[in-house]
């Protein structure tokens, strides 16, 4: 007989291996009582700025936080971030423009997740890989700094399809560039309809105030559901 | 450029799925692949070739269908069974 390739069926999803993975966290996440949040970005969005305030803050009102940090190389961020007393681990990824939930669970190592309340986890800068890796986070933040201009979410619709709630940053520098806040906003309704957004500084404190009760309010939701699972 | 991560997966599964079948070569690869996915496919063909080099895939076709939604996924294998590449 001929070599005739016959056709084998295999139907599988190629990033199956991080979609499991990424399940088994959030049941590990959901287990211990802790709530994930990730941020993604271009790099430079100021990331860093939110989180390293965030982390500050949360502490300041009680919460047990931490924090993952993803970069191709250095420690840098992970320094600036500890400067808010919180556990911080860096993952330095080499050449890998991404975070997936392997590495997720790897930095997780040493960490006894019933220690924490919220746990946050910084990706990469990138707007366009993070998108195919869940990473088990209950919420994800997408972040565009005034600087990039107001039609990031048309340019990169595929992260904003991904994340939950989009954050503009550096409102502070909006009118010296010129950023128009109604545009930005269309153009991010008009790839995700519904999709909640808010604007804020970190330098000036504008929003921040808005940005914590949401914060607050995703939280509380979530462990008002698992203690009711639990109670079931 | 997550791409090439992504060919690497697609290998490591058809390779499996070979191993699975007792051997052989792969000849072609179909994928399907969404524009929701954030997968882009002249990425994925540039790779391909050079990350299939030393695999059972080596020299095999990889053939995208693009469809919609968010779809990333390996249909199927097209395999060439490892006695008839003997004879």
């Amino acid at each position: 007989m001929s070599g005739q390739p016959r056709m084998v069926e295999v139907r599988q999803n190629v990033l199956k291996h991080n979609d499991v993975l990424a399940r088994a966290l959030r049941k590990r996440f959901e287990d211990a009582g802790v709530f994930v949040i990730s941020m993604v970005s271009t790099p430079g969005a100021g990331k860093t700025a939110l989180l390293e305030h965030t982390l500050t803050q949360m502490r300041a009102g009680g919460l047990r936080v931490a924090a993952l940090v993803g970069d191709l190389a250095t420690e840098n961020d992970a320094r600036r971030l500890a400067r808010s007393n919180a556990p911080v681990k860096q993952i330095v990824t080499g050449t890998i423009c991404h975070l997936d939930a392997d590495m997720v669970q790897n930095a997780l190592d040493e960490w006894n997740l019933a220690d924490l309340d919220v746990l946050f986890i910084e990706n990469v800068g990138n707007l366009v890989c993070p998108s195919s890796y869940d990473l088990g986070e209950h919420l994800r933040l997408v972040l565009m700094s005034v600087t990039e201009g107001e039609d990031k979410p048309l340019k990169y619709p595929t992260i904003f399809n991904t994340a939950d709630v989009a954050v503009i940053t550096k409102m502070d520098l909006a009118e010296a560039v010129e950023f128009d806040l109604h545009t930005a906003r269309e153009n991010i309704k008009a790839v995700r309809p519904g999709m909640h957004t808010l604007e804020l500084s970190v330098k000036s404190g504008a929003g921040m105030d808005n940005y914590f009760r949401l914060l607050d309010s995703k939280i509380e939701v979530r462990a008002e559901c698992v203690s009711q699972s639990r109670a079931r | 450029m997550h791409e090439l991560s992504i060919v690497l997966s697609m290998i490591d599964m058809a390779s499996e799925e070979v191993d699975r079948h007792g051997g052989g070569r792969v000849t072609a690869l179909h994928l399907k692949l969404g524009q929701l996915s954030g997968v882009v496919k002249e990425a994925l063909t540039f790779s391909w070739e050079i990350a299939c080099q030393g695999t059972a895939l080596e020299g095999s076709q990889l053939i995208i269908e693009e469809t919609e939604g968010r779809e990333l996924e390996v249909v199927a294998l097209e395999l060439e069974a490892a006695e008839e590449l003997v004879t």
